[in-house]
């Protein structure tokens, strides 16, 4: 074994607060993380940049890796494997002045070549809402795509994600986990500043069940050609180890929910509700 | 037992090293605040003249509104029984998004609240108007409890927070930051409330009003408590001087969206408080 292949296993054992702390050490941050420099990457030889074609808005925990993975497969699509899909560019500016250098300096964050669309998936927009109107001020004909799942699922997949990433369970990081699942309240945001058409919102249960069928209809949102993946069988990892809850907290939580839910069906009537269950047995 | 007080580091400690590794830190010494899943939630020994029960009242919010400076002035009522044994936010019910909350733990909290006869006893966990779990919960426990929610100025808010924060050296991105803003949506946080608890039982006061009219505000707020109104607390006109030591003004154009993201929230919390004074949040005052 090579002294990098070393290096790197023994990385890898390292708990994940402790390997962030080494790479921050050597001045290394991800996109999400303070300290990131938003400095567009390097133009390669004919790369054009602009707004984005498409951004997709969440959610944590709802396959958005792999529903970008498919995307970015198409011919059609420009998408550098050395820029992250997560841009996370709006993350940092709420009380930070929002002008057209910060508008140029998101549209760097797009090479492509022409007759190529581009775009970026950052989870996290959906539930920060400030988000909506900076972005629309960035990409105002933009194409938002989002993936719902069952609030309760995401939840207790979202909490466990972010305590095996080494977060201290308090209750903001319990407060965090449950918020996300208030989709249409959310949604509602983006639909003050972006019109409905330019919205395409997915079921993760539906990806699952007809991935074929679902990545047809992002293509043809996209406007893009008809095209089938190599990949698109591979199986999928969203759900890693979830948080065991017991029924009737369970309960508890989709009756949270439900008011949200309900809301949402109203705003997204070809949303498949009998793929929720949890929600409607609250209901009944 | 909770021992008020032992959960905090020495302040210096935040000069040099970032909170993550602080937080680490307190937790390898023992040390857990009450809001963190390993707090020791044990009641604490009843006194032979003290019985216990759910609480008289709940203060719910507003963090950066003051709601310490007003709990103290509460609980220097002598009708209002204060142990210094336990925090003054319980956050008790902070816990119960994952875990199963039954007549056991009903009856847990209601042992949190030990007070001698012919006294009323209460919590203020400036969290909880923003935790959607708790207020059901709540109303299972405590159905009776007053509830008390001091808002202030969501922009100057979130101004503060984020000062304190960089003085604390917290993160100020993502999550950190979506919390920060959130905590300002007093609207929908008492849209909240009020599925769980009727209006006659909340008192919405503003922090602005309580420094400019401490004794008036807190002679209404005894009154909402049932107690004897003409107390006056000796520390009452005192200077208070809440949240971090310099907090940089925000350019107009932030300040605009900002105003732009909160003004339909503050309408809605209008609607549900008509008698709020928009005057006291110039932003906000409609021309």
């Amino acid at each position: 074994m090579s002294a990098p292949r070393i290096a790197r296993a023994a990385f890898r054992r390292l708990s994940p607060r402790t390997r962030s702390a080494v790479l921050h050490r050597f001045g290394i941050f991800a996109p999400w993380e303070e300290g990131f420099d938003f400095t567009p990457p390097d133009l390669r030889p004919g790369e054009i940049i602009g707004p984005p074609d498409f951004v997709g808005i969440g959610v944590q925990k709802g396959g958005t890796s792999w529903w970008y993975e498919l995307i970015a497969s198409h011919p059609g699509v420009s998408a550098r494997a050395d820029i992250h899909k997560e841009r996370h560019y709006f993350s940092h500016l709420v009380t930070q002045p929002f002008g057209e250098a910060e508008v140029n300096q998101y549209h760097g964050w797009f090479p492509r070549l022409p007759g190529t669309i581009v775009g970026e998936w950052t989870p996290d927009y959906l539930a920060h809402p400030w988000v909506p109107e900076l972005l629309h001020r960035a990409a105002p004909d933009t194409r938002l795509l989002i993936i719902l799942r069952d609030p309760v699922e995401r939840f207790r997949s979202g909490l466990s994600f972010r305590l095996s990433l080494g977060t201290i369970e308090d209750e903001g990081t319990v407060a965090d986990a449950v918020r996300q699942g208030f989709y249409a309240r959310f949604l509602r945001r983006y639909l003050d500043h972006f019109s409905y058409d330019q919205l395409l919102v997915l079921q993760y249960e539906q990806c699952v069940l007809d991935p074929a069928g679902q990545l047809a209809a992002t293509y043809e949102f996209l406007g893009l050609d008809a095209h089938q993946p190599d990949a698109l069988r591979t199986g999928v990892n969203v759900s890693g180890a979830k948080r065991p809850i017991d029924p009737d907290t369970g309960r508890r939580l989709a009756a949270l929910y439900a008011p949200d839910v309900e809301d949402l069906y109203s705003l997204f009537p070809h949303l498949d509700r009998s793929l929720w269950p949890s929600i409607d047995v609250v209901g009944e | 037992m909770m021992a008020n007080g032992l959960h905090r580091l020495p302040y210096p400690v935040h000069r040099w090293l970032p909170e993550e590794q602080r937080v680490d830190l307190r937790h390898w010494l023992g040390r857990y605040r009450p809001w963190e899943a390993g707090f020791d939630l044990t009641p604490p020994a009843v006194a032979p003249d003290e019985t216990t029960g759910p609480p008289d009242y709940v203060g719910i919010g507003v963090t950066l509104g003051g709601a310490t400076w007003w709990h103290g002035l509460v609980t220097d009522h002598p009708g209002v029984s204060v142990r210094s044994d336990l925090p003054g936010a319980r956050h008790y019910l902070s816990r119960f998004a994952t875990e199963p909350f039954g007549p056991e733990q009903v009856d847990a909290y209601h042992h949190l609240f030990p007070r001698p006869l012919g006294t009323i006893a209460g919590e203020w966990s400036p969290s909880y108007s923003t935790l959607p779990w708790v207020l059901p919960l709540l109303a299972r426990a405590a159905p009776g409890a007053r509830l008390i929610m001091i808002v202030r100025d969501p922009v100057e808010r979130l101004r503060l927070a984020m000062a304190l924060g960089r003085e604390r050296r917290r993160s100020q991105v993502g999550t950190a930051l979506a919390d920060a803003v959130e905590r300002g949506f007093y609207g929908a946080q008492l849209r909240q409330v009020l599925v769980a608890f009727p209006r006659s039982q909340v008192l919405v006061l503003q922090y602005e009003t309580c420094l400019d009219d401490p004794a008036g505000q807190l002679a209404t707020t005894y009154r909402f408590l049932g107690l004897d109104d003409t107390h006056r607390p000796v520390g009452l006109h005192r200077a208070f001087r809440p949240g971090p030591v310099t907090a940089p003004t925000l350019e107009l154009e932030a300040r605009e969206r900002l105003v732009d993201l909160y003004a339909s929230d503050v309408a809605e919390l209008v609607s549900m408080v008509p008698d709020l004074d928009l005057h006291r949040w110039p932003h906000f005052t409609p021309d």
